[in-house]
């Protein structure tokens, strides 16, 4: 991001078209799992988080309020698609993780490698969601507690390892 | 990329999982089934009294249909887009739970107090 750029665009302009990409990234990879079939023996509407991925890496790379946005115009585009309660459910899951992705990643000594975070961020994002789901209908849902927080370490772990292959690749990647 | 705090971070977490699950898993077999809608009751089925297959339509915007039968309860219906409620499938044990969030209602099972005349409900 800080190399002189070809096309003289502003820091500002740069950074603009960068937070585009990264929602658009978050947008479509929300879009793909919503394609996928069904997870078989998993607890049902558990997915796999996959535009996490994105605000985890905008929570570290740019910084909290662009990652905030992006949860945001995440929960915009959930609402679209798929009604207001989903809305409410991907606002809840997407700004919580974010946040203590963002505070976890604040942490002078890193006390979390990429893995460790990617599980801290999916069982934030379950939990939000869960007091969500048990505010907007009963409390008996805390019954998908256990659950809920096996399906977040195993896709927090799936995060974290992609993350970590994709960190490089991203970081490589420049708007000039 | 894996750190060892990570490592004691993830093994915390499955320890309570493990717990928790422990201390949901009722030992009764079956129950009571309360289906609400918006928060409030508005069916009480005694599981172990059922003898019948019979389907509970509630209607509303997304025209629920519960598939009531002897000792278990499930979502056999609902216009919703995500179909989670339906995917839950069958409800048998006390604690156990299943929603649907676009319609706000929930079918759980607890467990029989025996406090209630069965029947004048």
């Amino acid at each position: 991001m800080n190399q002189p750029s070809k096309l003289n665009l502003s820091p500002r302009t740069r950074s603009v078209a960068f937070n585009g990409l990264l929602t658009a990234l978050a947008l479509v990879l929300s879009a793909i799992e919503l394609a996928l079939p069904p997870l078989p023996l998993l607890p049902p509407g558990a997915k796999l988080g996959l535009s996490n991925l994105v605000t985890m890496y905008a929570a570290g790379a740019v910084g909290l309020a662009p990652a905030l946005c992006i949860a945001v115009i995440k929960g915009l585009f959930a609402g679209i698609t798929r009604g207001f309660t989903a809305m409410l459910m991907s606002l809840s899951g997407g700004l919580l993780s974010t946040l203590v992705m963002w505070l976890l990643l604040r942490i002078k000594s890193r006390p979390f490698g990429l893995v460790g975070l990617g599980v801290a961020g999916a069982l934030s994002h379950n939990a939000a969601q869960l007091l969500v789901a048990s505010l907007l209908t009963t409390p008996a849902v805390l019954y998908y507690l256990p659950w809920l927080i096996l399906f977040g370490i195993l896709s927090g772990i799936v995060t974290g390892l992609v993350l970590s292959v994709m960190m490089p690749l991203l970081d490589k990647f420049t708007i000039d | 990329m894996i750190k060892k705090q990570d490592v004691f971070f993830i093994l915390f977490f499955l320890l309570l999982a493990v717990v928790l699950l422990f201390c949901f898993n009722s030992t009764k077999s079956t129950g009571v089934a309360v289906v609400e809608r918006n928060g409030t009751e508005c069916y009480r089925f005694d599981l172990g009294k059922q003898k019948t297959t019979q389907i509970i339509d509630l209607g509303g915007e997304y025209h629920v249909k519960l598939l009531l039968e002897p000792g278990a309860i499930s979502f056999r219906h609902s216009d919703c887009r995500d179909q989670i409620c339906v995917r839950t499938g069958k409800l048998t044990k006390p604690g156990q739970v299943a929603v649907c969030l676009p319609a706000k209602i929930s079918v759980r099972i607890i467990e029989d107090k025996k406090t209630f005349d069965g029947f004048t409900g």
